[in-house]
């Protein structure tokens, strides 16, 4: 053993040497798990489509490591294999020591947006999305009505016609291609009722989370979740004043906004015992609260007590039990892990479940269903590419003669639908908790007849 | 995924891009260089000059020739899990990456083979055939990424190999660029044993040294019909060392016979993938026969028998391929589980007679109490191949070189036994003082006049296998990588 090479091992605590800001840096606890052994490799789609390294969970721990050790710099070529990420937590799944990766991609990229914040067209698209729209309720409901009035007006039928859509970029016109018909939001229509009673006897009361582009892009699969969870003996309450998770913010760097948005969250929720929401991502971010206060001990131990009230709506069905529908559904259909469910959560057993039970429901495997489907927030629009890549062998995965996908996570629900538009398949997109209302409503209207 | 012109100064760069005809299929830059400056072995650390990522054979040929013609020290790297930094590049190597050549190229049932190229993964060739009732034998606990092109470098093992032999035992026929840059064929048609010298034993387990792999024939083997599989737990490690070989004793031959000690359970526990061992036991074996149906609950109802013999405090049986599998990914996990409870860890991998097993054991412990470090021992108790995980923490000053040398000493242990110094995860760096436990000068002289008949010049991965340097270029190179 050469003396030379000895020494060249990071031998003694370099973190002096740091080039991250003082303030809310990767947490050097989450790297010392990480052994290097690599058998995150194969579970990371970014490597499985590279094959370089830089673009491995190991290797962006690595990376992110040697910032901290001072050998590289905040600069655009540590940015690149950071934001190339999905943060799609299937290498935390892969990991023998648990290693927190995408805690410290999210970190990171905190880091790097201070040191370099976005500039031009995409800082402008950035902001206006991220600061400008999603924590605002109204505004968000403002453009809900317009791709309302977009869509029922006819408006988007002579847009089409007009090829105006040839000059915008491809994968934006892929994604207008599948917009998902917008109704009313809950928050919008049930903002009047205090609690929305059980049907029947009333057994517990929860909160719901309708999120922030859930509840205007996908109202109907909000309006399912209170169908469900007010048929299961829930009162359901939806407090006023909660506004978005702050995911895509935090996924983007910007864990300022994130923050204050968690903030807001932890208050208006507050009093409710139990919290349910039906976004995988969502889900995952407020069950994750405390990583942005660890700063702050009065909002960290908040945040916590809030995070342990966080539950999917099929985890809480699967827990305290559901009616399971008598009316037969007679559809073939497939199910997709989101990756903020299964990686993010461990939920994998329980939707999967609800669906088994629903009478006629034919379960068909979808190989690798826990892999990324390239939605990853705001992925499939910062970078379309590599999206494109991960969607299209999520898609080559999907089983022939299946007519619906299930899955709990709106991204996934947009990206999903795109790819069965592009790639020329016709099945529907649906959310777990959709099939079971629809159950319902069919027993109900067998039941009249 | 920026990167669309190369902006480098160096006309090497740009000659190497243009073999690989895509500026995608190279990384120079020191950011992106940096996640190739070490593998599964990170004691060492060194960035290369580049990495590039040819499609095929060819493109692999021409950048070899291009090395040897520019004099750049160069060398093969597949997923980079190896355990004994023999990807490192150590000279500042160009690294020739083999994962983009990752196809099954072929099966043949009949003939019980298939061809891949080096960058396929171990378990994808499994996963491939499974369902046609067929499997790839050699199951590195990476194996569910490492690849099979690197699985040869290193004659890589695994738990199954007690049974099943190791990876040469595996290989029909290899294509192989050799380090002139021209690309030879060993091995007629995956037919074995041609008449000649054992080429392909040569090449297997020569750690990159003799020439890059770029396609090679296995041999694939038909599911056992029925396993079973038992864990059994001992107060007493002895007690367990003895029972391993009293049941070999038997007359049984076990598909895998693996020993955890208490530090390595603690790990595995507070891991990923925990199965609920209790925490106060001192060894934990794994014990997995298979074969044809009729003789599984014989041979089981015997280990049974052994291990009660031997005071076994529990024994089960794995009641479904659910249970085989939770156990199996709670051992398989280990090393990477150290993580859990340690910062850094160095695995060694020594072999002994499995009689000696109680005595190394102890030994090990010596060393252990002696250095200071905690060692956790995860081994292959039915072949004798041991893996001592010695955790330190490496930013404590002094640490690592403590580890080092309790490493080292378990290999002296191993070999004063009348074992060796590394059972599957080769030399490389880490073990190349320690050959001199086994091997004299004079053989050490030997080996590597064999070296230079494939690879005179010694580009092609030097400074890797063998203790200090027996010829000039490499003393050359090494102390230009100590200035480095």
């Amino acid at each position: 053993m050469t003396q030379s090479a000895v020494k060249s091992s990071p031998a003694c605590a370099e973190t002096s040497l740091s080039n991250y800001f003082a303030k809310d840096h990767p947490d050097e606890k989450k790297w010392d798990d990480c052994v290097h052994c690599g058998m995150c490799l194969e579970s990371c789609p970014t490597y499985e489509i590279t094959g370089q390294e830089q673009h491995s969970p190991r290797g962006r721990v690595h990376l992110i490591k040697s910032v901290a050790e001072g050998k590289i710099a905040l600069n655009e070529s540590f940015s690149d294999p950071v934001f190339a990420c999905l943060d799609c937590r299937a290498c935390t799944t892969a990991c023998p020591a648990d290693v927190d990766v995408g805690g410290l991609i999210e970190e990171a990229r905190g880091q790097i947006r201070q040191a370099m914040p976005l500039k031009g067209w995409k800082g402008n698209v950035s902001k206006l999305f991220l600061q400008g729209l999603f924590p605002h309720e109204n505004r968000l409901n403002t453009v809900g009505s317009l791709i309302r009035f977009y869509q029922k007006s006819g408006l988007q039928t002579t847009i089409r016609k007009t090829g105006m859509m040839k000059v915008m970029p491809k994968h934006l016109v892929e994604m207008e291609a599948i917009m998902p018909k917008v109704n009313k939001p809950v928050r919008k229509k049930y903002k009047k009722d205090q609690v929305l009673k059980a049907k029947g006897e009333s057994k517990a009361e929860v909160a719901f989370m309708t999120g922030c582009i859930m509840d205007v892009m996908f109202s109907e699969i909000n309006e399912a979740t209170i169908n469900v969870l007010r048929r299961n003996g829930n009162d359901v309450t939806i407090p006023e004043k909660q506004t978005c998770c702050g995911a895509l913010h935090v996924h983007a760097g910007d864990r300022e906004t994130g923050k204050k948005l968690a903030k807001q969250n932890i208050a208006a929720f507050e009093t409710s015992e139990k919290i349910i929401l039906n976004s995988a991502g969502c889900g995952c971010m407020m069950k994750e609260y405390k990583e942005l206060f660890k700063d702050d001990q009065e909002w960290y131990d908040r945040a916590e007590a809030f995070s342990a009230k966080v539950e999917d709506i099929s985890k809480y069905l699967y827990d305290t039990g559901y009616e399971i529908p008598k009316s037969e559904l007679n559809t073939k259909i497939t199910y997709h892990d989101a990756c903020h469910l299964a990686h993010g959560q461990g939920v994998r057993e329980q939707p999967r479940d609800i669906l088994l039970h629903i009478p006629g429901v034919e379960m068909i495997h979808m190989p690798n269903a826990d892999r990324c489907c390239g939605s990853a927030g705001i992925y499939n629009i910062t970078n379309p590419e590599m999206a494109g890549e991960v969607l299209e062998s999520k898609m080559a995965n999907v089983p022939e003669d299946v007519e619906m996908i299930s899955m709990g996570n709106p991204g996934c629900m947009l990206q999903m639908a795109m790819g069965v538009k592009k790639y020329g398949k016709n099945q529907k997109v649906v959310h777990t908790v959709q099939l079971l209302d629809w159950a319902y409503q069919k027993e109900d209207q067998e039941a009249k007849q | 995924m920026k990167g669309k012109q190369i902006q480098s100064k160096d006309k090497h760069i740009h000659q190497l891009a243009a073999i690989v005809a895509n500026t995608r299929s190279i990384l120079y830059k020191k950011e992106d260089l940096l996640a190739y400056d070490c593998d599964g072995f990170t004691i060492h650390k060194h960035l290369p000059k580049a990495v590039v990522f040819p499609k095929n054979t060819k493109e692999v040929a021409e950048l070899v020739r291009y090395c040897c013609q520019n004099e750049l020290p160069f060398l093969a790297r597949g997923a980079g899990t190896g355990l004994s930094g023999g990807a490192i590049p150590l000279n500042g190597e160009v690294i020739i990456s083999l994962v983009k050549m990752k196809n099954l190229i072929s099966v043949d049932l009949e003939n019980r083979r298939a061809v891949v190229e080096p960058g396929f993964v171990n378990l994808k060739l499994t996963n491939s055939i499974s369902d046609k009732g067929y499997y790839y034998a050699p199951d590195p606990s990476s194996q569910s990424c490492c690849t099979i092109g690197g699985n040869v470098a290193e004659n890589a093992g695994g738990a199954h190999c007690l049974k099943y032999g190791v990876t040469t035992n595996h290989i029909l026929g290899l294509e192989v660029v050799v380090p002139t840059g021209e690309i030879i064929e060993i091995g007629d048609n995956g037919i074995p044993d041609a008449p000649g010298y054992d080429l392909l034993g040569l090449i297997t387990g020569s750690e990159g040294t003799l020439g890059i792999v770029t396609k090679i024939t296995v041999r694939i083997l038909k599911n056992p019909e029925a396993k079973q599989t038992v864990l059994a737990y001992f107060d007493d490690v002895t007690d367990g060392s003895q029972a391993v070989s009293a049941i070999i004793s038997a007359g049984i031959i076990p598909a895998a016979l693996e020993m955890m000690d208490k530090t390595a359970i603690e790990g595995v526990e507070a891991a990923a993938f925990p199965v609920g061992h209790p925490k106060n036991i001192a060894a934990v074996l794994l014990i997995e026969v298979d074969g044809i149906s009729a003789g599984i609950e014989e041979q089981i109802n015997q280990i049974l028998s052994v291990c009660r013999q031997f005071n076994v405090r529990d024994v089960k049986v794995a009641q479904d391929e659910q249970e085989r599998s939770r156990w199996w990914a709670n051992r398989k996990t280990g090393f990477g589980a150290m993580g859990a409870i340690s910062p850094d860890y160095l695995v060694q991998d020594g072999v002994i007679p499995r009689s000696k097993l109680p005595e190394v054991l102890e030994r090990i412990n010596q060393i252990s109490e002696h250095s200071g470090l905690r060692i956790a021992n995860i081994f292959h108790a039915g072949d004798g191949n041991l893996h001592p995980l010695i955790l330190f923490d490496a930013k404590i000053p002094g640490e690592t070189e403590k580890a080092l040398e309790a490493g080292s000493a378990c290999l002296q242990a191993c070999a004063e036994v009348g074992g060796t110094i590394t059972g599957e995860h080769g030399v490389g760096i880490e073990k190349r003082e320690e050959m001199r436990f086994v091997f004299n000068e004079e053989e050490i002289a030997a080996q590597t006049t064999i070296r230079s008949v494939f690879n005179p010049v010694n580009l092609l991965n030097a400074g890797k296998l063998f203790p200090s340097p027996g010829k000039c270029v490499e003393i050359k190179m090494e102390k230009k990588a100590a200035i480095l």
